[in-house]
């Protein structure tokens, strides 16, 4: 019997068929691209900032005044004295002034102790859960891919979902939205024979057709027909973001405060675009963490606190939320060789105008390990996730990640 | 079932065993039958490389900086009489790569690569004790640092989730035990004062915790030794765990991710019945139609390391594979710098706007390239000796030339309007000219390698 070409998709698991696709392109200028969003959260932007390897929280949002966090981090701990301060059990890693100052500034919601029950300590099933909100695996496409199939397919823009990344993250895997992917605009674009510059147009319009979904590819998701088509409209309208700009704030020097730079210039050229991801890594601090894991956090406060700055200079930190996840936290006791293993609940961080500031969720309860030696969960991630969904996005939460996950209140219903 | 093999499956096992052939390559193979075919690529200690790796060394690639090292390897890759061996080595690349920025010794990559070649179709078993004492993966996953007293779990845990078993098939338990009988293999002379070139794998029984330790329901005082044999032959209801693991793995990295059940289990018999011989597990791979079948062909996303691989060497470029080099941040790929222990992911991972763009860029700057240095080729080289007096028949040459016949009778249509259009777009008529040669056989290469139908193999 002859397999055909769709059969064999079906039949295979791990992929699945997507449709022929509505065309992304249809000459539209930003601002007329068709949501189904309320006006009200359509102007709105969302950051996503991965901190890839599990970051050790413990060690960012310090519990300074436990014993037991002094004892078990004794060669690793930040010294209680140094820390700075949120209140008088919780500080920031002294290398944080930059997030300590919107702090202050009532721009940030600290969630404790996230996580999901039964915590993978794998990186790989950890991350896949966190990308797809599932802890089962048993989803394909990402959390926010799956918002963005719900709420702005079609939409014709091809920035709606974009991604500062070398690949594309699978919190926005859909099945019908494409995401540009890149961390270099000047490379973002189809090069041609400098010898005969007038041969390009005939070479872009050939491009087009052999990548406008044409190939019929076997157990493979005809998206990757279609990426030339999004490559060359997405590097369109981004070819100009950077010409002229004039940052606001002092980006730290290194690849995120380069791609918190690229997400200010997208957003502020007015693309439309709403999802915006980008991957930090370096946090799997298994040796010699104090020497590795302290510059990734001074990347990490410095950048949040120059992307704001340059945002409120040009009037849009209004409408842009950032938030952040890693696949874990770390093992509470370290390891002896200066570093840590994988752990289960963590710390994370939204960061705006929207966030109703202060802390959701208690210290870290050191005293209550499970068998691993790893805390307890005390915020479902995918209540997180809901949070934002709703009184962010504007979505129907449980449409995308299932009922029965609380609002947990760290945003601003009314915010308009 | 059987496989009918046609000089297209020929050219598909060259995709798949090795990175693309030529003509010429190709020709050779299908004139060889399946069984000669197979036989060819997976026997290939009978294929001499005196005169290869003479002219390898003749290229005096930089060993010390880690570009000479990705030039080196790409090389041989494209370059070597022994496509499988060079195919294996990049599996194991991928399965176990560890990182120049936390191994910073360039030696010690370098090792690392040389050990995967060398066991590259082995027993499985005896490379899987190769690596864990391995200077470079020491380092990479910590494992120098895992001391009686105080564990450090991070390679214990992979060389069962990654290397050898998958999730799901050792508990936490087993984790902590095998990081216990991993104790004490450390490495020695691992110091900046050489660049950390110097580093050699040290046993230390001081530092080895002796105890009892319980791995997958077996107990004993285990070493690191004892944990890899418990770990290797660890069967379950379904039988040998880490043959269907590797069975798995290379069926997905030669054929297709997610093979049947039923595959599986007639690989994983090959790698019980052959003593863990990955040679031959590789070799019924080659052997099993599904292999040949239209649901295979066409369907594996090229990595760029073989995307730049296949490009040149179809093409017979002239490279030191610089450019190549330079072009793998963009693509993706830092060859011997992937961001974590897992490496890359597989298939269309690879492939979103930016990548795509990247591969445009390197394959323009091989196709433009007009100069006596760096990446070239000849166009009209690729024409010699053939009809080239139509656009169809350039087209169709060159589709022949990169495999990439297959497509769709409008994509082609397309290459040959491209062929024949004026700049101002208007229809022209090709004609082969010097002129013509050089601006549209180069124009219509670039667009075929910058193809979907390219881009997979």
């Amino acid at each position: 019997m002859v397999i055909s070409r769709r059969d064999f998709l079906l039949r295979t698991s791990g992929f699945v068929t997507v449709s022929a696709m509505v065309p992304r392109w249809a000459a539209k200028g930003a601002g007329l691209f068709e949501e189904s969003v309320e006006a009200a959260f359509a102007n709105r932007t969302l950051v996503v900032l991965e901190l890839a390897g599990g970051n050790d929280d413990l060690n960012t949002v310090v519990p300074y005044t436990d014993n037991l966090y002094t004892q078990m981090r004794s060669r690793i701990g930040v010294a209680p004295g140094s820390v700075l301060p949120l209140d008088s059990r919780l500080g920031l890693n002294p290398v944080m002034t930059g997030l300590k100052t919107l702090w202050d500034q009532n721009q940030v919601a600290l969630l404790e102790n996230v996580g999901y029950p039964n915590s993978s300590l794998s990186h790989f099933a950890s991350r896949d859960i966190w990308h797809t909100a599932d802890p089962l695996l048993a989803q394909r496409n990402g959390w926010l891919g799956r918002w963005a199939d719900r709420y702005i397919a079609g939409n014709g823009n091809p920035l709606s979902c974009t991604a500062i990344s070398q690949s594309l993250p699978r919190t926005l895997l859909s099945d019908n939205v494409g995401v540009p992917s890149f961390v270099n605009l000047a490379s973002y674009q189809y090069s041609t024979d400098g010898s005969y510059p007038g041969d390009r147009s005939n070479q872009i319009r050939t491009f087009l057709t052999q990548n406008g979904g044409e190939y019929e590819i076997m157990n493979t998701p005809d998206t990757l027909s279609q990426v030339g088509e999004d490559a060359i409209h997405s590097s369109d309208m981004l070819q100009t973001v950077g010409a002229g700009y004039v940052a606001g704030g002092s980006y730290p020097a290194g690849t995120l405060g380069a791609g918190l730079l690229l997400i200010a210039q997208i957003i502020n050229a007015n693309l439309g675009a709403r999802i915006l991801y980008i991957t930090f890594g370096g946090f799997d601090n298994h040796a010699t963490e104090n020497r590795d894991h302290d510059p990734l956090l001074t990347a990490v406060s410095s950048g949040i606190k120059a992307f704001f700055d340059d945002l409120d200079a040009h009037g849009k930190a209004h409408d842009v939320l950032l938030m952040t996840w890693s696949e874990f936290g770390r093992r509470v006791q370290d390891n002896g060789s200066n570093g840590t293993d994988h752990g289960t609940a963590a710390a994370h961080f939204v960061v705006g105008n929207a966030v109703r500031p202060g802390m959701y969720g208690g210290p870290p309860n050191l005293s209550s390990l499970d068998s691993n030696g790893n805390r307890t969960i005390e915020n479902d991630f995918r209540a997180y996730y809901g949070t934002i969904l709703q009184d962010w996005l504007g979505a129907d939460s449980a449409a995308i990640l299932g009922p029965g996950y609380p609002n947990l209140g760290f945003l601003n219903h009314g915010y308009a | 079932m059987s496989v009918n093999w046609t000089r297209d499956s020929a050219a598909h096992l060259l995709r798949r065993a090795g990175f693309g052939g030529t003509p010429s390559e190709i020709d050779d193979l299908f004139a060889r039958g399946l069984e000669g075919a197979v036989s060819r690529l997976v026997d290939y200690d009978a294929i001499d490389v005196t005169a290869y790796e003479t002219s390898l060394a003749a290229k005096n690639y930089d060993l010390t900086n880690v570009r000479g090292l990705q030039q080196w390897f790409l090389d041989r890759m494209a370059f070597s009489p022994r496509p499988l061996q060079e195919k294996m080595t990049y599996f194991w690349n991928l399965h176990w790569t560890s990182g120049i920025s936390k191994v910073r010794g360039t030696t010690l990559i370098l090792n690392q690569n040389k050990t995967e070649r060398q066991y590259a179709v082995g027993k499985f078993d005896d490379l899987v004790v190769k690596i864990s004492q391995d200077p470079a993966e020491l380092v990479w996953l910590d494992n120098y640092l895992n001391r009686a007293g105080r564990p450090n779990e991070n390679y214990a845990r992979e060389l069962m989730e990654l290397y050898t078993l998958g999730i799901g098939h050792y508990t936490e338990t087993d984790v902590r035990e095998v990081a216990r009988a991993l104790t004490g293999w450390t490495i020695q002379n691992y110091q900046q004062a050489d660049n950390y070139n110097g580093a050699t794998f040290l046993d230390n029984p001081a530092i080895h915790d002796a105890g009892s330790k319980t791995i997958l329901g077996q107990t004993g005082a285990w070493d690191g030794l004892d944990a890899i044999r418990i770990i290797l032959n660890h069967s379950d209801s379904q039988g040998s765990v880490s043959g269907r693991f590797l069975s798995a793995k290379l069926w997905s990295f030669f054929a297709y991710r997610y093979p049947q059940p039923y595959i599986v289990e007639a690989l994983r018999d090959v790698y019980v019945a052959s003593n863990h011989s990955v040679r031959e597990v590789v070799r019924a791979i080659f052997l099993q139609p599904e292999f040949y079948e239209a649901h295979t062909v066409k369907t594996w996303v090229r990595s760029p390391v073989e995307y730049a691989v296949a490009s040149t060497r179809m093409v017979e470029a002239t490279t030191d594979f610089a450019t190549a080099s330079n072009s793998l941040a963009g693509m993706g790929q830092v060859l011997f710098n992937p961001q974590d222990a897992k490496g890359w992911d597989w298939g269309t991972s690879w492939m979103n706007t930016g990548t795509l763009f990247a591969r445009s860029t390197m394959a323009n700057t091989m196709c433009t390239n007009r100069g006596s240095n760096g990446t070239r080729f000849d166009p009209n080289r690729l024409l010699a000796g053939r009809d080239a007096s139509t656009a169809e028949k350039v087209v169709d040459i060159l589709a022949d030339r990169l495999n990439v016949n297959d497509v769709s009778s409008k994509i082609r249509a397309s290459w040959i309007d491209y062929v024949n259009a004026n700049d101002d777009g208007s229809r022209g008529t090709w004609t082969n000219t010097a002129t013509n040669v050089d601006k549209k056989v180069r124009g219509v290469v670039h667009l075929m390698l910058t193809s979907p139908a390219f881009h997979l193999a």
